[in-house]
């Protein structure tokens, strides 16, 4: 079904996405590529439309217009589920892990529903056992969500993620709310995902994370696509400099991004 | 999540058996009645428990109930259908309902799911009503008595389809599904993103739901000899379906097992005192739960009166 | 074309509307302001119900007159009711608030059937019977005055959001609770009153349905259903919605009722299919959110 891939083709390719709401334009016109094994960091002021991008790549929306492809194949308009099974699997902004299922259960979910072919519940529950271990929840595996700290229940999403083996990870701010030595492991935890075969497209805010791991940056502002290239070009960009600080003058003493 | 039976409560489980079987042997004709009446609130319950567990929230399953009902007697009545073969019918008409009922509903969410299963189940009182020519109307529909009115023959058959809806329940919370009905119970969304149809499994389970609502209906009626719109379509029979498993514990097979055991006492206590109203106990029941024991009766056995024998938990 | 059926058919719509919208004024209020669906909102008028019932068969008091005594009766059973049943659960998931109000309609139901045995009651005055003439219609007397309260009730309760400080409290706490706590309206209490006022209302319409139809056990359950569906057609919490929604069902069970064989049958579940019918077609209703 798939030829094989060009080494120049991206892995996700985004084409002039498009998603209005009512009046309101999420996201207007935005394309981008992620290449394989890359990691590349989505980010903007609040608002940008960076979720939109992530609920329509996952398939939650419906793009108005405008292509995704993932390893060459549109996936636009498909269902989540669909979707997730071609190889994308992601976080969410606000945690959501499912609250009366065990941390392992969790992950076993996504492990039995998430991959084609479909693994058998012994397979999916060994899986599962494995990726909690290897994102930090090893002895955490018959905790309830309601009872773990912010970081593990981070981690317990990112488990539940990779357990449908994706290619592509869309992480939405998984670093935000951690202390510097959780964000330093955090981001140990990112690159030893590269290195297993990952490619990774991140929304964040902590420009410590954007800075020291991405390979590229891409900004949105309003819904559309600012600027983008290596991180050490795009935070000298007038323009993007413009749309973080525009908010800084129209604020009473707010803080950097 | 869901109940698991460990193996110490097998020797229970086996003396209850040889109980339930011996049952018809010690009993007079009025508890033997009982009986079949508490094991069809049973199956009712454990159904009604098999949809909710998609959270789903039927307050209808009267209707298909009602279809079960009216589709064993009819085809018995027109086609001279044996009645047990009448009952599977009756099943397999309400699973078709469900279908198309389920697709239709698929993208309500909470208390219009609800609503809408509350209007299905009156909805269908209404043209039966309207169309006497092929319901029966309100004159309804009779049947010779179920087995020439062997009560025993009788309470054998639907402790039976009682062992068969308990087996699938287990079956479903052994296997993959029950995952699937978890998570699309709790966050609908995010379980689809993470690979879960949930259109297919929604449905597949208000198809189960309606199989065995369905054929209870089909024995109620050959039971009962008679039905009527307002008896089968009746809000009384959703509301059971849904206070005995929240009473007695969700998603669990024992909660509306005990649930129906408890509340069907009550019931028939005050059955006996008042003549109508005796279903004012759902009602109590309901409100209660919700205030003081959201997790019902299970709930509070595992949540309260367990730890007392078993300070270290197991959960 | 037969214009006098049409004509009647519109005005017997009309009419019913008016009596549906009563019925539903009170389940708006409390959707509105705390946004929960209070399914026992059906049996708080069928209480009105009876209660006028036996004001005017013990005591001769005409219906009308005994909504003096009905409304003032309601609102304190609905402070009652909302003290212990309804303010605990306000912050609980919708699913809790269904089954709790659906547990105490049950409740009430079955205690009706208790307390009262459930045979039909009827209320029939001296002026029951009487109707009037308007062009090519006939009014009974009991619809038109009914109608005609319906129409002061409403107008009562908009001037009462719009113009009284409790009522615009109310709409304050409906639209944004943070804030109207910060400007020092106490919500607790406001939420009380409105659920007060709103089974008031649901006495005052209960007495309105004592004249035109039977009253027993199950009255309510059906006006219920009828307020969902006009909640389902106009919009939820909103009281031009209702009105609306109130013309719809109240119109379209009229027309069924004259035009199509056995109407009166079928109108009887006109609310049940519309429910269902657009419920489908919009998941969230014809108007879709909440506003006030």
């Amino acid at each position: 079904m798939r030829k094989d891939e060009s080494p120049k083709m991206a892995l996700l390719q985004v084409d002039r996405l498009t998603k209005h709401f009512g009046g309101l334009t999420a996201a207007h016109d935005v394309s981008f590529h992620v290449d394989s094994r890359e990691i590349v960091s989505l980010i903007g002021p609040n608002g940008a439309g960076k979720t939109t991008i992530f609920n329509l790549i996952s398939g939650v929306y419906r793009p108005n217009s405008g292509d995704i492809r993932l390893g060459g194949e549109s996936i636009a308009g498909l269902r989540p589920y669909d979707i997730c099974r071609k190889g994308v699997g992601r976080t969410f902004q606000i945690m959501q892990p499912f609250p009366k299922m065990t941390v392992l259960e969790n992950v076993v979910t996504s492990a039995l529903f998430g991959r084609t072919p479909k693994v058998s519940m012994k397979t999916a529950e060994g899986e599962a056992a494995e990726l909690c271990r290897l994102v930090g929840l090893g002895d955490k595996l018959k905790a309830y969500p309601k009872s773990l700290t912010v970081p593990d229940q981070k981690r317990t999403e990112i488990a539940r993620a990779l357990a449908v083996r994706p290619k592509l990870l869309l992480l939405d701010e998984v670093m935000s709310g951690l202390t510097p030595t959780e964000t330093d492991e955090a981001i140990r935890l990112v690159l030893k995902l590269r290195e297993a075969g990952s490619t990774i497209l991140l929304i964040e805010h902590v420009m410590k994370v954007v800075m020291g791991i991405s390979d590229r940056v891409i900004v949105l502002h309003h819904g559309e696509k600012i600027s983008e290239g290596p991180p050490s070009r795009v935070v000298d960009d007038p323009k993007v400099i413009e749309a973080y600080l525009g908010k800084l003058v129209n604020e009473e003493g707010g803080t950097a991004c | 999540m869901g109940s698991s039976i460990r193996w110490k409560t097998t020797l229970p489980l086996g003396i209850l058996s040889a109980f339930l079987l011996l049952f018809p042997k010690i009993v007079g004709s009025y508890f033997l009645h009982l009986a079949v009446s508490a094991i069809l609130a049973m199956i009712l319950a454990s159904s009604w428990d098999i949809l909710a567990r998609t959270g789903q929230v039927s307050v209808g399953q009267a209707g298909l109930f009602g279809i079960g009902a009216y589709a064993s007697a009819l085809l018995y009545r027109k086609f001279s259908m044996p009645p047990v073969l009448g009952m599977l019918a009756g099943a397999l008409i309400a699973t078709a309902v469900s279908i198309f009922l389920g697709y239709l509903t698929l993208r309500l969410r909470g208390i219009y799911f609800s609503i809408t299963t509350i209007a299905f189940a009156e909805a269908l009182t209404v043209i039966w009503l309207m169309t006497p020519d092929i319901t029966g109307g309100a004159m309804g529909v009779s049947t010779p008595p179920l087995f020439g009115g062997d009560r025993e023959k009788a309470y054998y058959l639907i402790l039976a389809a009682l062992a068969a809806a308990v087996a699938v329940v287990r079956l479903i919370e052994k296997s993959r599904l029950n995952f699937a009905f978890t998570a699309i119970r709790e966050n609908e969304e995010v379980a689809n993103v993470l690979g879960i149809n949930s259109t297919k499994y929604k449905v597949l389970a208000f198809m189960i739901s309606a199989f065995f609502t369905g054929f209870a209906g089909g024995f109620y009626s050959h039971y009962n000899t008679y039905i009527i719109p307002y008896e089968v379509f009746n809000l009384g029979i959703s509301i059971a379906c849904l206070v005995i498993p929240i009473f007695g514990g969700l998603y669990t097979i024992a909660g509306p097992i005990i649930g129906t055991v408890l509340i069907k006492t009550i019931e028939e206590y005050l059955r006996v005192t008042f003549s109508y109203g005796h279903q004012i106990a759902y009602g109590l029941i309901l409100v209660l739960v919700v205030l003081f024991m959201p997790e019902g009766l299970l709930g509070l056995w595992r949540g309260k009166i367990l730890p007392l024998f078993r300070p270290h938990g197991t959960r | 074309m037969d214009w006098p059926s049409l004509f009647q058919s519109i005005a017997n719509g009309i009419l019913i509307a008016g009596l549906y919208a009563s019925v539903t004024l009170g389940l708006t209020l409390v959707l509105g302001v705390m946004g929960i669906v209070n399914f026992a909102h059906g049996e708080l008028v069928m209480l009105g119900a009876y209660n006028t019932f036996w004001l005017f068969t013990m005591l001769g008091i005409d219906p009308l007159v005994s909504i003096a005594i009905t409304a003032p009766l309601l609102f304190l059973v609905g402070i009652f009711v909302y003290r212990f049943t309804i303010r605990p659960i306000l912050k609980d998931p919708p699913l809790n608030q269904l089954l709790l109000t659906l547990g105490l309609s049950i409740f009430l139901q079955n205690l009706a059937m208790i307390l009262w045995k459930t045979d039909s009651r009827s209320v029939v005055t001296s002026w029951s019977g009487m109707s009037l003439h308007l062009g090519m219609v006939h009014v009974g007397a009991t619809r038109l005055i009914t109608f005609a309260i319906s129409v002061v009730l409403t107008a009562a309760l908009i001037v009462f959001l719009h113009k009284m400080r409790l009522g615009k409290a109310m709409r304050a706490v409906s639209e944004n609770n943070t804030g109207s706590w910060l400007v020092g309206i106490d919500v607790q209490k406001t939420y009380m009153l409105a659920f007060g006022v709103a089974c008031a209302l649901a006495g005052i319409s209960g007495s309105l349905v004592s004249t035109i139809m039977y009253t027993y056990p199950m009255v309510g359950f059906k006006l219920s259903l009828k307020a969902f569906c006009i909640l389902i057609l106009g919009g939820l919490g909103n009281i031009s919605g209702a009105l609306l929604g109130s013309l719809i069902l109240g119109l379209t069970e009229s027309f069924v009722g004259t035009y199509v064989p056995e109407g009166s049958g079928w109108a009887e579940g006109i609310s049940f299919f519309l429910i269902i019918v657009v419920l489908i077609i919009k998941p969230t209703g014809l108007a879709g959110t909440r506003r006030e």
